[in-house]
């Protein structure tokens, strides 16, 4: 039987062999446990708790946002979210009753999220009042769920709403500061785990445990509330008197780059931003200070004069001749007076916002000097200012400016620069340092204090440049544009602007900026105010007319705030002593009309084109001071 | 002494202790576990924690009953039976596909059921197998070494897959695969044909898969379950939890955090992950090496068995039991893809229960009747009761 002997002994071995084989699978298995149960036991363990457990936040506080002094302009409240977990329910409806009634909420969808008993927690309702939820824990139904959030408060509503931003239902900064400084702002939430099954159901014998939230750093802004209401109060005025699209201010400390003040029009409620109406909501919450640009006209001759100056290629007592226009290769570039200023000094020209001296003073400059000086005043690169979204403005690329483009730029034309880029740079060349503009002081946690210094961005010009462009900018507020910005009492420098708007490459009629920019004390500026009206729609658009006297006003309210007194109040209420009477224009030819104010000491602007005066601003009769400006409309 | 055949033989009671002994203590075990992993969801599913734990007990019972009784019946009257086992098992299979009787659930045709009863046609169907298997080479033991001889085997095996695999159930249509293998090599085929058998068969198995589009999600959710966490991983991912989290010692018998509706077919499939969180590393080692003890001491059977019908049917039984528990537990550490399948004695379910512990009696049966006839020699260790064998069969 070769045949069963042989089958006999290979049975055995091939049974030992599969006894083998089994063996060495079952190493295998315990290796791999060893691995999982061990090894990666705890990495394990780790996820799995995370998973085995349900987490409900509590809100670590978002931090406050307070002014310069100590005034709350942002702060978070302890708040709480309501939830049901319909799997611990056991009456729906009269779940459903309660909440409906308590929180005004719709039954039937409260019902709904009850009855489910397949899903973890339900929302029911988001930042309940802390009554509100008083009465839920008294109730005591079960399957009520509540959580700490927190809830953000505006106690300024309006005030600074372009600045400060929002957040979102869930307290994360959104825009502005609140979504600029949000990582400082937010809070650490805490939390509670509780055991529970895999639809969320807590076990009966669960174990909770608690880890408290921590708030967020609160923020200290350069911002001075008393001031930014003032400024917040004419601007709302300038929206109804000259019937503009929109106005602005911007209050800066030269000598630190501190934003004192910052307001736009049209602003809305923080406390309740339109967050159902996502194009006016974006619409509102852009800062256009810092992120649009716009032409800035006459404001910006305030940096051609500090580079001539500092060339030396002019002096105050230079005298130009304006006869209304200047040729530039073969292109006439008008002054926006067609019947010319005439002959005048290097300070009348600033006084009369003569474009013709300036377009002198661009040529003679040259391209490579302007821009070099215009690049260090900070003109064409952003402020680094601590906002979002900000724009760098718009200057032409030297290698294509050619002798037409320079001498508008001179004026304020063929160049685009934000609010904050003009008002940053004319602090710059006031203050002879330029800094970086910002609206953080300080940030604080836990009694820690960090302050923030000014970040200096280098010398734009001489001390003694920076005390002849004040000089003249006292005159022009002093003695022209018809004491429009004149405060009696007290030193105010200022410089108007009319710039034409754009719409799509064109410029668009009787679409205006016109603008203000001033500075307080002239010996020695601490505060810079730059005030923009956009496309005033009331009947003027000079800036003297549309933009000065609200500047004015503005200064005085702060002089008020800080409890300021005049000097020279004497001497400066003279100035503005009615002393002489107005004539009856109506009628009259143009020119005997204004040769009638100037021998008279009153000054005028022209609306229109005709050679007869059918309309004069200021009633015949009435007694005006020296200066004022009457407006003809012809 | 010597008595003249019949179904019961009543000649010893010597029992093999290293059988019966690791098989009741799994199978209680079995009831025990099964009542931790599915108190919970059992109490939410059925409003009673002890569900499926009663459902266990009563199949113990009931296992008791089988083995006590298969331990009593002579095995070699079961080779009689081998065509008749073959047809049971090729019709259980088939009435699977009836309606109103197969019942389908996860999209697979598994069950038979009447009223609340219901059983899954491929346990018993795999015991059938093996009997035939046994029987059929036990009896052609010269054919089997030409390809020829070992053809009804594999049609037998093959028919059996390939409508198991119908329903569809590839693991244990690879775990009968594996068992048929194993039975054919022991049983004396050439190990040229079974080379030249494989080759097919193995290149049939990724033929199979990419059949089925969610056999291929679940190999992708095998190589990294961690991409899917919340699909095809997720179950694989739960187990690892649910074995991680119990460390050396575990988190205590009945603490499983896993069982609270998070690892799906925690009392049945994956039962082992619960083992392996409740008592850790060194239970869970512990409980295979009862296995282990079982499952050597079933080929020891094989090796002692006085018949070659009964070293085939022992090394049968002893390897679909040692197959599903490789697997099983490859699958719920991760190491094979994700498959369902039992773990022999443990898992919830009675049929199985019976089943099996039915099979543990003939293996009693076997190690008896080896005992009591002692014809094994050091020389000899087989002896020529081979022919003894043949002659009581032939003789019937």
């Amino acid at each position: 039987m070769p045949q069963t002997e042989y089958s006999i002994y290979s049975l055995q071995k091939r049974l030992l062999a599969i006894l083998g084989i089994v063996a060495f699978l079952f190493l295998c298995l315990f290796g791999k446990l060893f691995w999982v149960q061990i090894i990666q036991g705890k990495t394990l363990q780790t996820k799995a708790i995370s998973q085995w457990t349900r987490d409900l936040p509590l809100a670590g506080l978002r931090g406050s946002i307070l002014d310069r002094n100590g005034n709350t302009l942002a702060s978070s409240y302890t708040s709480y979210d309501v939830y049901v977990r319909g799997s611990n329910i056991t009456n729906p409806s009269e779940v459903a009753l309660f909440l409906s009634e308590l929180l005004g909420l719709d039954y039937d969808t409260i019902e709904e999220k009850a009855s489910k008993k397949n899903v973890s927690e339900s929302l029911i309702a988001r930042q309940v009042s802390e009554s509100a939820v008083k009465a839920i824990i008294n109730k005591d139904l079960d399957g009520i769920y509540i959580t700490e959030t927190s809830t953000r408060q505006y106690p300024y509503s309006n005030l600074l709403s372009s600045v400060l931003g929002f957040c979102t239902i869930d307290n994360i900064g959104q825009t502005g500061l609140e979504a600029y400084y949000n990582k400082y702002l937010t809070g650490i939430n805490g939390y509670t785990m509780t055991e529970s099954d895999i639809t969320g159901l807590e076990l009966s014998n669960a174990t909770t445990s608690f880890v408290a939230g921590v708030a967020g750093c609160s923020i200290e802004l350069t911002i001075d509330v008393e001031i930014q209401k003032i400024v917040e109060n004419v601007l709302a005025k300038i929206m109804v008197e000259q019937q503009s699209k929109g106005a602005s201010v911007i209050i800066m400390n030269p000598k630190t780059g501190e934003i004192v003040a910052m307001a736009s029009k049209p602003s809305f409620d923080l406390n309740n931003p339109p967050r159902d109406n996502t194009e006016l909501l974006m619409s509102l919450s852009k800062n256009s200070l810092i992120t649009d640009v716009y032409e800035p006209g006459s404001t910006f001759k305030l940096f051609t004069l500090a580079a001539a100056l500092s060339e030396g290629i002019t002096s105050v007592d230079e005298k130009f001749y304006d006869p209304g226009f200047r040729i530039v290769d073969g292109d006439r570039i008008k002054c926006w007076k067609t019947t010319g200023h005439g002959s005048q000094t290097l300070v009348e020209g600033v006084c009369n916002s003569c474009n013709s001296v300036f377009v002198d003073l661009g040529l003679r400059l040259g391209v490579d000097k302007l821009y070099s000086a215009l690049t260090s005043y900070g003109i064409g690169s952003a402020t680094g200012v601590d906002f979002s979204g900000e724009s760098s403005g718009i200057m032409m690329n030297k290698a294509s400016v050619k002798n037409v483009d320079l001498a508008r730029i001179s004026f304020g034309q063929a160049v685009a620069v934000t609010p904050l880029q003009m008002i940053t740079s004319v602090c710059g060349i006031l203050n002879g340092t330029l800094y970086e503009p910002r609206f953080i002081k300080s940030i604080t946690t836990n009694g820690v204090k960090k302050e923030f210094t000014s970040v200096s961005k280098g010398q734009t010009v001489d001390q003694s440049v920076s005390k002849q462009i004040l000089e003249i900018m006292e005159q022009v507020v002093s003695k022209s544009d018809g004491l429009y910005s004149f405060v009696p009492g007290y030193r105010i420098g200022g410089k108007t602007g009319t710039a034409q708007k754009y719409e799509n490459g064109a410029v668009a009629s009787g679409k205006y900026v016109s603008s203000f920019v001033g500075c307080w004390p002239v010996e020695d500026p601490e505060y810079v105010m730059l005030l923009c009206v956009d496309e005033p729609s009331a009947g003027q658009y000079y800036g003297s007319l549309v933009a000065a006297p609200y500047a004015k006003e503005i200064f005085a309210g702060i002089f008020s705030y800080l409890e300021i007194e005049p000097t020279n109040l004497k001497e400066d209420l003279e100035k503005l002593e009615p002393t002489v009477e107005v004539p009856n224009l109506v009628g009259y030819p143009l020119m005997q009309a204004i040769e009638q104010l100037v021998k008279l000491d009153l000054q005028y602007v022209i609306d229109g084109e005709n050679g007869t005066v059918l309309e004069q601003s200021i009633p015949a009769g009435q007694k005006v001071f020296k200066k004022a400006i009457i407006s003809l409309k012809t | 002494m010597k008595t003249k055949f019949s179904i019961f033989d009543n000649s010893n009671h010597s029992i093999n202790w290293w059988v019966l002994v690791p098989a009741i203590l799994l199978a209680v075990f079995g009831v025990i576990m099964v009542y931790s992993a599915s108190c919970y969801n059992a109490e939410k599913n059925f409003g009673n924690a002890f569900y499926y734990a009663d459902k266990q007990l009563i199949g113990l019972i009931l296992g008791i009953l089988a083995l006590t009784f298969c331990y009593f019946v002579d095995y070699k009257f079961l080779a009689k039976l081998k065509y008749w086992a073959l047809g049971l098992g090729i019709l259980l299979l088939l009435i699977v596909f009836i309606p109103g009787i197969g019942i389908e659930s996860y999209g697979a045709k598994r069950w038979i059921g009447f009223g609340s009863f219901s059983f899954q046609a491929s346990e018993v169907a795999k015991f059938c197998l093996i009997l035939f298997c046994a029987g059929y080479m036990a009896e052609h033991q010269q054919s089997v070494q030409k390809f020829k001889g070992i053809l009804p085997v594999l049609l037998a095996g093959g028919v059996m897959c390939v409508l198991i695999m119908l329903e569809p159930n590839m693991s244990i249509t690879l775990c009968v695969g594996a068992v048929c293998l194993i039975m054919l090599l022991v049983g004396g085929a050439r190990i040229k044909h079974l080379v030249m058998l494989s080759i097919p068969v193995m290149a049939l198995i990724p033929v199979l898969i990419f059949l089925e589009p969610y056999r291929i999600k679940r190999l992708m959710a095998f190589l990294d379950p961690w991409a899917s966490p919340q699909g095809e991983g997720f179950q694989l991912i739960q187990s690892l939890f649910s074995l991680g989290s119990g460390g050396w010692f575990g988190v205590g018998l009945f603490q499983s955090r896993a069982k609270y509706s998070y690892l799906p077919f925690s009392e049945s499939d994956f039962i082992f992950s619960i083992i392996g969180e409740e008592l850790g590393l060194v239970g869970a080692i512990l409980v295979l090496l009862v296995f282990g003890v079982l499952i050597f001491s079933g080929y020891k059977i094989a090796i002692k068995a006085n018949t070659r019908f009964g070293c085939l049917l022992a090394v049968g039984i002893t390897s679909v039991l040692a197959v599903q528990v490789v697997l099983n537990v490859a699958v719920v550490t991760g190491l094979v893809p994700p498959t369902g399948l039992p773990l022999p004695l443990i898992s919830a379910g009675s049929t199985s229960l019976v089943v099996f512990l039915g099979a543990i009696g003939i293996l009693l049966n076997i190690s008896r009747q080896s005992a009591v006839n002692k014809f094994h020699t050091a020389e000899n260790p087989f002896g020529k009761k081979w022919k003894l064998t043949k002659k009581v069969s032939t003789q019937k």
